[in-house]
């Protein structure tokens, strides 16, 4: 779905510093962009101070914005860019981390999706979690974020064979890690 | 579990709840953090230098190759390819750049992305016969290559498995599960050790 003129609209006068123009868009994409921080860190306190940087840039590069593909593509690929960002900068607690996301996992089920939904998330969450980042990213963008395998891989800055690599092997390990939850295994 | 069951149940994970308050107080956060600190707009990225940039490290490779060949002359392109210093020495020069390194009836090619963006992964030998014509590469995992018009995807998987995957092609770990019968498929990972 193309972008609607109220949303163009607002893009142009954020790129005038209209600030109250960028706060809708902000409130326009917030739980998309928490949504993917949060599948991406694991962590509820990362992930909304990854969301926030994410804002940030993407003010700072508003021009860069031409157009061509939808706005939510172009500020999930610098939220996304924005989370392995924050993975390289991480990577030395990677153990710490691990843990916090579990029980971050946790938090956030308790908050949504009651006793069964709870468990599926912790455990939907864990396996993420031990999938690579950049497949971890790959999954996040075609899954959650509805993104074809072209758009995942402008947004990673990669191939499309890439992308179709990655979505394959991080499939293949997460039928492993969730295989108890049913379905007609292969 | 098939794919859509998979995407069935990752969907089902409840996601962030974000409550009113912290939505409303998440933008102000954002627009705050942008009042305080002086913002610097990063003006679009120009494509022009990259390009030329990239064709010039292509041609000058592409002359390193030809001069290598000519000043050791008994140097082949299959000896070029399992030649561990002269692929180290590549991939040390275009780090993530190396897409693959290609020997044919036409000699030796470098591929190169116009991006640093090639995953790091170790590199795979892949030699290809149709009972006409003969091409041997480097390449590596996820990287597409294209034989005789025929495009053929490269996977590696953990356990040292090569696949090879394209319109009317699925090869897997020395078996032909759908080929051409003229065609021919050796494919192996190149240890690190030997790199």
């Amino acid at each position: 779905m193309a972008d609607t003129d109220e949303e163009l609209q607002w893009i142009a006068q954020s790129r005038n510093g209209d600030h109250a123009a960028f706060g809708e868009l902000i409130r326009k994409h917030q739980q998309m962009i928490h949504t993917l921080t949060f599948r991406m860190t694991g962590s509820v306190a990362d992930c909304q101070d990854v969301a926030q940087e994410a804002f940030v840039r993407a003010y700072q590069q508003l021009d860069s914005f031409q157009g061509t593909a939808k706005f939510s593509s172009w500020l999930y690929r610098i939220a996304v860019n924005a989370c392995l960002d924050w993975r390289r900068r991480e990577q030395r607690r990677e153990r710490l981390l691990h843990d916090w996301s579990l029980e971050a996992a946790g938090q956030f089920a308790s908050d949504g999706g009651g006793a069964d939904g709870g468990e599926l998330s912790r455990e939907v969450q864990a396996a993420l979690m031990k999938l690579p980042a950049k497949q971890r990213a790959a999954i996040v963008l075609t899954v959650y974020g509805d993104q074809n395998h072209a758009e995942a891989a402008k947004a990673l800055n990669c191939s499309e064979a890439t992308v179709s690599w990655r979505v394959f092997a991080a499939r293949r390990k997460l039928k492993k890690l969730l295989g108890k939850h049913g379905g007609t295994h292969e | 579990m098939n794919d859509s069951e998979l995407e069935k149940l990752l969907k089902a994970a409840p996601g962030p709840d974000l409550s009113p308050d912290y939505r409303q107080a998440f933008a102000e956060k954002v627009l705050g953090n942008l009042r305080s600190s002086p913002v610097h707009r990063t003006p679009p990225r120009s494509w022009g230098p990259r390009l030329v940039w990239t064709l010039a490290t292509v041609g000058c490779v592409l002359l390193a190759f030809w001069i290598g060949r000519w000043h050791g002359r008994a140097e082949t392109g299959q000896d070029i390819l399992t030649n561990s210093k002269v692929i180290h020495e590549t991939l040390a020069m275009f780090p993530h750049r190396v897409r693959a390194i290609v020997s044919d009836q036409h000699g030796i090619n470098l591929v190169l992305s116009d991006a640093d963006n090639v995953p790091a992964s170790p590199p795979i030998y892949v030699r290809i016969s149709d009972g006409k014509n003969l091409s041997s590469m480097v390449t590596f995992s996820g990287q597409e290559i294209q034989i005789d018009g025929q495009k053929l995807t490269v996977l590696a998987e953990e356990d040292g498995g090569i696949i090879l995957e394209g319109k009317g092609v699925l090869w897997s770990n020395g078996k032909a599960i759908l080929a051409a019968k003229n065609m021919q498929i050796q494919a192996r990972t190149i240890a690190a050790g030997v790199m």
